[in-house]
């Protein structure tokens, strides 16, 4: 009977376990992309701010919209993270 | 050789028991309690503060001014166009409430931000959306949906592959993503600064001579987390903006 | 035996799924509830208190700094206008003084060259009618001294030759001999 128990705790260990790992690995995939993403929205923004620093105001704003629309998806991994792990 | 560092399970960080009203289904707890108190200092800086404006400006009438002049040149003008200054009082508002919600989380003694409860991001995102979906069908009719699910200049064979898309994009992700970002950022921000509070009060028992790098990486984090809140703020009333252009004018 | 093993272990680990606390990230109904009604109130009292004053203060400020501005304008455009009147009027009079002395001097001139000519004039006249006199008094002077002449001639004759002579001859020899005199000397 005691090993029974021992199995039983040992399988939600385990599955607690895997949901863990499941959880970190979707975070972490998740936030690749959107890394580059951000990274290519910024320096393109930069860029053109440097060419034309007179549109500067509006490349800005323009620069936030993309940010905000690519971080979306690493958010999305992040609560996932979370959805995933309970 | 240490004692185990111990972080507390997340949901211990953002739920809050009630203090008034328990267990009633509508009790109010710390979240509740932060948004009425940022409410009433909105109410009380700008209703107060504008109150008797003057022709050469002081103290908190500028700061009312800027904030003004910073949605209605910033966000209403510079996004939806120059006719549509009546927007900015919603946008303006909606900018207010999220920034001081937002700001609760580096506000020392609290430092918890409401805004990382999803029950605040999701109620804001579900009301811009009514919002929106209102605006589209009464400046365009129908055409608001079909603009977008079909649009012009594609390929008759693409739209099987585009209208869904579209679809999923207008219906779901719009709101989904618009409620999930703020909430995501302002979670993040809370538990990073939860987690670097924890290990510098470690460290202080358990090794005091590495206490100062969790310390000053806190201090720099906060800093970093009143660039967020600002930014988020902005950002959320930003692509509410976006969203009425583009129920106003969807051809752009 | 394995069957009712692995059966006891998901049961429990279900168990343990349950025992745990909710998601941190679902909404609670209590939490919109409150928002939004703490939302609609902001938005109300700020959409019909606080924007509407704060626009007016701005728009305040705008009108008057453009009211300003254009008042300044149309001060310097008129001050620009008052100058340029005056320094034309300037001009002008400094033209009309430099006409006034031109005239005058050249009147003044004309004047002179007039006093000149007629006091030219004036010493020709006295000149010609001096020597106009002057002859006429010679005439006069020689036709006395002619007649004296002859009447002194005839009285010379007379006392010379009186009873040689008729009167009548006598006179008829002087006559003559005067005629020829005056003749050569005309």
């Amino acid at each position: 009977m005691h090993d029974v128990l021992v199995a039983a705790q040992q399988a939600g260990e385990l599955k607690a376990g895997l949901q863990s790992i499941g959880a970190g690995i979707a975070y972490g995939a998740a936030a690749i992309g959107p890394g580059i993403g951000i990274g290519i929205v910024v320096g393109n923004a930069i860029t053109a701010m440097a060419r034309q620093p007179e549109m500067a105001g509006q490349v800005r704003t323009t620069m936030f919209l993309g940010i905000a629309f690519t971080e979306a998806l690493a958010l999305f991994g992040f609560v996932l993270f979370f959805l995933a792990k309970s | 050789m240490f004692a185990a560092f111990t972080f507390p399970p997340i949901d211990e960080l953002f739920r809050w028991k009630d203090i008034a009203f328990n267990d009633s289904g509508y009790g109010i707890n710390k979240t509740s309690l932060l948004v009425f108190i940022s409410s009433a200092l909105i109410l009380l800086i700008f209703i107060g503060g504008s109150r008797k404006m003057k022709l050469i400006p002081s103290g908190v009438q500028n700061v009312l001014e800027l904030t003004y002049d910073f949605v209605d040149r910033g966000i209403t003008r510079d996004v939806i166009g120059n006719d549509a200054t009546r927007y900015t009082p919603f946008l303006g508002s909606l900018f207010l409430f999220i920034l001081f919600l937002n700001f609760w989380e580096i506000i020392p003694g609290i430092q918890f931000p409401p805004t990382s409860r999803f029950a605040i991001p999701l109620f804001l995102s579900l009301m811009v959306y009514v919002l929106y979906w209102f605006l589209g069908f009464k400046h365009n009719g129908i055409k608001y949906l079909t603009g977008h699910l079909f649009p012009a200049g594609v390929p008759k064979a693409l739209y099987l592959l585009v209208t869904p898309i579209e679809l999923v994009q207008i219906l779901v992700v719009r709101p989904f993503s618009l409620a999930v970002r703020l909430l995501a950022n302002m979670m993040a921000g809370h538990i990073l600064l939860t987690a670097l509070a924890l290990l510098t009060s470690y460290t202080l028992t358990n090794a005091p001579i590495i206490t100062i790098g969790p310390f000053l990486l806190n201090i720099g984090v906060t800093g970093f987390e009143l660039l967020v809140g600002f930014l988020q703020a902005y950002i959320f009333t930003l692509l509410t903006a976006v969203y009425i252009a583009d129920s106003l004018h969807p051809e752009h | 035996m394995l069957a009712s093993v692995l059966a006891v272990a998901v049961k429990a680990a279900e168990a343990a799924g349950e025992v745990k606390a909710k998601n941190p990230i679902v909404p609670e109904s209590k939490e919109i509830l409150w928002a939004s009604i703490a939302f609609f109130i902001v938005f109300g009292l700020l959409a019909w208190k606080a924007w509407p004053a704060i626009k007016k203060s701005l728009q305040d400020r705008e009108d008057k700094i453009r009211g300003d501005l254009e008042h300044a304008e149309s001060v310097r455009t008129q001050a620009d206008k008052e100058l340029a009147d005056y320094q034309r009027q300037l001009a002008d009079s400094r033209n009309e003084g430099g006409r006034i002395i031109e005239e005058a001097r050249q009147s003044a001139d004309q004047v002179r060259k007039d006093l000149i000519a007629r006091a030219e004039a004036d010493a020709a006249e006295i000149r010609a009618r001096a020597q106009e006199d002057a002859k006429l008094a010679t005439e006069r002077a020689m036709a006395d001294v002619q007649s004296r002449v002859s009447d002194l001639s005839i009285e010379l004759a007379e006392r010379i030759v009186r009873h040689n002579l008729d009167k009548a001859t006598q006179i008829q020899l002087i006559e003559n001999y005067i005629n020829e005199v005056g003749g050569t000397r005309r």
